[in-house]
């Protein structure tokens, strides 16, 4: 469950990132795929060597979906149910890769923000990035 | 044994050189306390950890995350032995402190976070790689001796 303070976090720190997805989107893949280059084999639609376009382009459909969920807070079940079968029918990403996901992303907020990065909107951040994983892997089994 | 390159070597010393051990220890370990608070449950001696604020200001966390990065940085010098110098706190990790190892790595992303909101764009996702390697190898060498 999000605080009040916490949805107000996430609000925020949503807000620098809108109208950026596909930005913030390829950094984050491209940091993924450097730091834990077996997530690659999840992106193989991508090729060997993506290119910035191709970065650009899943980067912003990645982070469009976490504006909808910042959107729907509140409801991220039935919000994300369409991705939560994509990913238990089709994608099946073993669960431990999410927390890589979510480590690269907070390295993404960090560089960006830097001494605004303020832990509360890391432990924020944290919390809701770990709650759309488990949604997204719920229907695994 | 985890090899690291001359390149990632270089890369490693040379944003190292620029750390404030103090600063960037003493907030990391606050930030592992604040993020996933269960964390907490090895600092019962460390006194106020009942908000945020109370956190990041205690004196006790920052003397500790300095000792802990300072650790952190005597490891950097002997980069391709990190399992014999880490020996020791290894087997005190264990017996003493009773300190499950996910911790290890969960400090260490931290450090990372930490890291990138220092340096910035200066923290590349190659400089990142590096460092993820380096956490990853002394966690790993800090667990090595468990039992």
């Amino acid at each position: 469950m999000l605080s009040v303070q916490e949805r107000a976090h996430i609000a925020q720190v949503w807000d620098l990132i809108a109208g950026q997805e596909a930005l913030f989107g390829a950094e984050l893949l491209r940091r993924l795929f450097t730091v834990y280059p077996s997530t690659k084999v999840y992106f193989r639609h991508l090729g060997d060597h993506p290119d910035e376009v191709q970065l650009l382009n899943h980067g912003q459909r990645m982070l469009q979906a976490v504006g909808v969920a910042v959107q729907y807070m509140d409801n991220l079940r039935a919000v994300l149910s369409p991705l939560a079968d994509l990913h238990a029918q089709v994608l099946r990403v073993d669960p431990t890769n999410f927390p890589l996901v979510i480590q690269c992303f907070q390295v993404v907020l960090a560089s960006h923000l830097q001494g605004e990065f303020t832990v509360e909107m890391q432990a924020a951040w944290d919390k809701f990035l770990t709650g759309i994983a488990v949604v997204l892997t719920e229907k695994y089994r | 044994m985890v090899h690291f390159t001359s390149e990632e070597k270089a890369a490693v010393a040379s944003l190292w050189a620029k750390v404030n051990v103090e600063a960037v220890g003493g907030e990391s370990l606050a930030r592992l306390l604040i993020v996933y608070p269960w964390t907490q449950r090895f600092f019962d001696s460390f006194g106020n950890l009942h908000s945020e604020s109370a956190i990041m200001g205690n004196p006790k966390v920052k003397a500790h995350g300095k000792k802990v990065l300072n650790s952190f940085g005597n490891a950097i010098k002997h980069m391709d032995d990190l399992k014999g110098t880490f020996a020791d706190l290894s087997e005190l990790h264990c017996d003493k402190l009773h300190v499950d190892p996910e911790n290890f790595r969960l400090l260490g992303n931290m450090i990372l976070i930490v890291l990138a909101t220092h340096f910035s764009k200066e923290f590349t996702p190659q400089m990142q790689a590096t460092w993820q390697k380096l956490t990853n190898a002394m966690a790993n060498a800090l667990a090595h001796k468990y039992h």
